[in-house]
């Protein structure tokens, strides 16, 4: 259905965005906080608008922008997401002099650029809400102005990100030239009608995943990630380690759903994505061992998740890929929003030192955080373990056991770096003096949504494990 | 029944944990008294099964199944005669560990009890699970709290025991996970359904080849919880750091829980692989026993000597159920439950000394049982039940492993023997040492004699010693049916198969219906053999 309907959603998100940077000149500097109210008023109408379209399968500009139930599922999940983290910002950017309005309309701006991506079958489109994404991101990287790291961060960012954007369309270029579309499905189709593989096609593709293989963080395309994530504003770093990767595996969702059966030697991309795949869950797990720096940790820790999501992919499982992400979602924005817990003003306790012994001394921040993190090692009863389990058996029965072995004994080193943060929180004395600013409503709440969704989604998954496949069912396959 | 039983069993401790969460922090009795009401009332629910379990049914009581999460991932819960007792042996312990705890533990009294609970839930779900799901679930969550008690509560060098025994734990389990998967895949091939139902999979009929893999995987996250030579060096360094009533909860229980799970899964799913590697690992358990007594003989820690006396004792266990027949299977959970008493017991023992001299070194001490008479007469008791002394549980249990283990070869007879040996020698020195001789060290003449407390927990446990060696009856006849029923899926996998398959049809009597159901059967039978 042809509907101006679907671009509701994405209008209200960036009139959001807009009026937010037109009231910060308006609002004194202490009073920042009703900014992030009003970004939370439009998430919401966001998100209704969203919802109130599901099953309607909502096309508009002839097709390139459709919000099908996948599209809106994701929409809610970034829209979460965003919320959560607009939630962390609003305390921590008084107290690390990162107190600018822009957060919030960078913050919408980038959850536009995130919408836009995961709604379209196009890859021009695509690259469009790329851009609007990255460009959102590399500013909201060097939000704290004064700090050298941040100012880095968000240069690298920038420098990286246009680089892989740069190989994005010379493999859209390539592929535009094979098959005189930029639209997938059309793409796809001629992959699969040809009668030799074309060169040009697979140069575009390989191109194309090497863009996308810097997005997302894999392995070996994942150098930027561990200084921009300690560089960026803890709560941004929260959004990137979500938002951007999420979107990134709804594209390689799309383009490679009907790629495995249709393109008859798809076999090249797929054992290169495998390997890809087994080197970032060995290289991530393995380079977080001996990082000391809790941000620098859940870098590398992200970036070994990109691994375990590829296998999804590879494994042609894809609703437990959604599932994966939205597990993902919540366990890690938690484990950040931990982070940013142990923090005052003008100071934040990143180095695994600063965490001896504060277990017992906050033990909501620590209860919660253990959680989150024995969730990411995939711990039963929580989601991680249950994202890990459909990932996993999905892969053996689609016949990539060694890959799996790979993974569960990557997993057995993950156990290590995060049990190793919760060996500093109960079992060491504390060594240098940790106060906090406790009084955080705001984060206590986003704890506890993050905590409600590990285990909701850990222990009694059905509802949305049902959404998530009628999501992929929906999908065109041909 | 309607209620719930098993559910309850298995989930009110939890229920505890989150009630004392919510009490404060500075009323450690008030924790103390509501983590002992809560596994008490787990133990008299516990005993409610005893009493109703039917010890002429091979299957699964007190079964509970509801759907869960879909694709063959179903709640569903039932105890037979294997489990049934592992699962009275944890609620039995459980008390007592809070007990033993009771002044030893001073530090964050609250956490360590919630830790102990959900310790509690996770053991017992592990025991009562018929879906590999729920299985593995309870498998893994149950690691956390033992991390927590031996890492927060436990000795100098906790953390590297600790982080040793979950790393190590953690390496078996992710590969029975992938065995689990491949199983989940191969049952879905063969049927076109979903199941991860233990019971399903009994049904399946995998090719040797497949089988040898499937089984190393179950089989070595099993042997590492044994743990059997080679990978029981988590076990020690873990028992020598936790604190007393993790040690017992980690030797009575925990152990339990590999050769448990030899017994419900790699045995009688694997039965072609399990014949291949029978030899190997025999050789393993044999060698457990024997290494495990020489090592307890040169210990200087009292502590660390109990621990590789568990070892040892576990691999007398393991070659009993390797031996496959009825009085080495009976015998190995017969003796599962005495190592449980005996070994917890001489923990609780160690424990009991510590909390006095604050010192484990055998060299320290000399002449105790002169100043502590009755402690010395139950330290004793439990040593000897720990020997095997005729009379005590030990006795039967060994004596039926022994039978067993003889009836498949009578040299690995006269080599198993040897657990016995070596544990008198290297027990009663221990207690020469330890309780009698001079005076050495001057601290041992302030030693008070066990108070009210320590007698609380010590005397159920000596009663069951005497009750398990003078009249075993009433256990071994609950055990019958299903032990009986696990080696005919061992050694007569192809019959019963014929047997489930054509169960709905064979509600029929007259000749022509069978005949027509062994058609059927055969028909099966030889579609399987082309899919091999």
């Amino acid at each position: 259905m042809d509907g101006l309907a679907s671009l509701y959603p994405l209008l209200a998100v960036v009139a959001g965005a807009l009026v937010v940077l037109l009231l910060e000149v308006f609002i004194k500097k202490e009073k920042r906080d009703y900014l992030g109210y009003v970004s939370l008023a439009f998430l919401a109408a966001a998100a209704y608008l969203t919802v109130s379209s599901w099953n309607r399968e909502l096309t508009y500009f002839q097709g390139t922008l459709s919000l099908d139930n996948l599209a809106i599922f994701l929409t809610l999940l970034f829209s979460l997401a965003v919320a959560l983290v607009i939630l962390l910002s609003l305390k921590y950017i008084g107290q690390q002099d990162a107190n600018h309005g822009e957060i919030f309309a960078l913050l919408l701006l980038a959850l536009s650029g995130l919408m836009i991506m995961t709604s379209s079958s196009d890859l021009l489109v695509i690259y469009l809400g790329l851009e609007v994404l990255s460009i959102s991101s590399y500013a909201l990287a060097g939000l704290k102005r004064r700090d050298e790291k941040s100012g880095e961060a968000a240069l690298k960012y920038f420098l990286l990100g246009s680089f892989a954007s740069a190989f994005l369309v010379l493999g859209l270029a390539f592929l535009f030239g094979a098959a005189r579309s930029t639209f997938l499905p059309e793409i796809i189709v001629h992959f699969g009608t040809a009668a030799a593989p074309s060169i040009m096609g697979f140069f575009g593709i390989a191109l194309i995943l090497v863009g996308f293989g810097f997005k997302v963080a894999v392995v070996p395309f994942h150098m930027w990630t561990p200084d921009v994530y300690e560089g960026a504003p803890t709560p941004v770093t929260a959004f990137f380690s979500v938002g951007p990767k999420a979107a990134g595996f709804v594209v390689l969702l799309r383009v490679f759903m009907n790629f495995w059966d249709t393109v008859p030697s798809s076999s090249v991309i797929f054992w290169a994505l495998w390997a890809i795949s087994a080197l970032t869950m060995v290289v991530g797990n393995l380079v977080a061992l001996r990082q000391t720096n809790i941000k620098r940790i859940l870098a590398y820790s992200s970036i070994a998740h990109a691994g375990y999501l590829l296998v999804a992919i590879l494994a042609r499982d894809y609703s437990s890929l959604v599932f994966y992400l939205a597990a993902y979602l919540f366990m890690n924005i938690g484990a950040f929003a931990a982070v940013i817990g142990l923090s005052k003003t003008g100071t934040e306790y990143l180095e695994l030192d600063d965490f001896a012994g504060i277990g017992f001394r906050y033990p909501w921040i620590g209860g919660t955080l253990t959680i989150f993190l024995l969730s990411l090692a995939g711990f039963p009863p929580t989601a991680g373990f249950l994202a890990k389990f459909y990932v996993f058996s999905a892969a053996v029965r689609a016949g990539l056991v060694p890959l799996v072995v790979i993974g569960v004994l990557a997993n057995l080193v993950s156990v290590f770096y995060y049990l190793r943060i919760v060996v500093y929180m109960y079992m060491r004395e504390p060594g240098r003096e940790v106060d906090i600013e406790i009084e955080n409503p705001a984060l206590f709440l986003v704890l506890f949504l993050c905590l409600y969704g590990v285990l909701q989604l850990g222990i009694f998954p059905g509802n949305i494990l049902i959404v998530i496949k009628q999501a992929i069912a929906s999908l065109p396959v041909f | 029944m309607s209620f719930p039983i098993l559910s309850f069993v298995t989930f009110f401790p939890v229920a505890g944990a989150v009630l004392l969460i919510f009490v404060p922090k500075e009323k450690t009795n008030l924790h103390r008294y509501l983590a002992l009401a809560f596994t008490l009332i787990t133990l008299v629910a516990s005993l409610t099964l005893y009493f109703h379990f039917d010890g002429a049914v091979a299957d699964p009581q007190f079964v509970e199944k509801s759907g869960w999460l879909g694709y063959g991932i179903n709640y569903h819960l039932g105890v037979d005669g294997i489990s049934l007792w592992l699962v009275l042996l944890t609620t039995f312990l459980l008390p007592i560990a809070v007990l033993s705890s009771w002044t030893s533990i001073q530090k964050r009294v609250k956490e360590y009890l919630i830790f102990m609970l959900l310790l509690e839930s996770g053991i017992i779900g592990v025991f009562v699970s018929l879906n590999l799901f729920l299985f593995y679930v309870f498998w893994e969550a149950m690691l956390i709290p033992m991390y927590f008690l031996i890492g927060v509560w436990g000795g100098p060098r906790r953390i590297y025991a600790t982080l040793k025994f979950v790393l190590m734990t953690m390496f078996g389990s992710l590969l029975m996970l992938v065995a689990i998967f491949a199983l989940y895949s191969f049952y879905y091939k063969a049927t076109g359904t979903y199941s991860l139902e233990i019971f399903d999979f009994y049904k399946l009929i995998l090719n040797p080849q497949v089988q040898g893999w499937l089984f190393l995987g179950f089989a070595l996250a099993f042997a590492i919880k044994v743990p059997m030579f080679p990978f029981h060096t988590w076990l020690p360094d873990a028992h020598v750091e936790a604190p007393t009533a993790a040690s017992v909860i980690l030797a009575a229980v925990l152990l339990k829980m590999g050769t448990y799970g030899f017994l419900r899964f790699a045995l009688p799913l694997f039965p072609d692989a399990l014949e291949r590697f029978l030899p190997l690992l025999s050789i393993l358990a044999l060698i457990g026993i024997i290494y495990g007594g020489l090592m307890a003989l040169i210990q200087k820690d009292i502590k660390s000597l109990v621990a590789y006396s568990s070892v040892s004792h576990m691999g007398l266990i393991m070659l009993a159920v390797f031996s496959l027949n009825t009085e080495g299977v009976e015998g190995a959970i017969y003796q599962m439950l005495n190592h449980g008493l005996s070994t917890g017991a001489l923990f609780l023992i160690v424990g009991i000394l510590y909390e006095r001299a604050h010192t484990r070194l055998i060299k320290d001490f000399g002449g105790v049982s002169s100043q502590m008479p009755v402690f010395s007469a139950f330290f004793l008791v439990c040593l000897l039940s720990a020997v095997g002394l005729p009379g005590l549980n030990g006795f039967v249990g060994e004596i039926l492993c022994l039978f067993g283990i003889f009836k498949t070869s009578q040299l690995q007879a006269i080599l198993a023997v040897s657990t016995v040996i070596l544990a008198a020698a290297y027990l009663l020195w221990m207690y020469q040492r330890v309780m009698h001789g001079p005076i050495t060290n001057e601290k041992i003449r302030s030693f008070k004699d066990i108070n009210k407390r320590e007698l609380g927990y010590l005397v159920p446990i000596i009663i069951m010693m005497f009750w398990m060696g003078i009249y075993p009856q009433p256990f071994l006849r609950k055990m019958d049916a299903s032990v009986s029923r696990l080696l005919d899926r061992v050694h007569n996998r192809e019959r019963i198969f014929l047997r489930e398959t054509s169960q709905t049809t064979s509600l029929k009597s007259d000749r022509a219906a069978e005949a027509e159901v062994d058609q059927t059967a055969k028909k099966i039978l030889a579609e399987l053999e082309e899919k091999r």
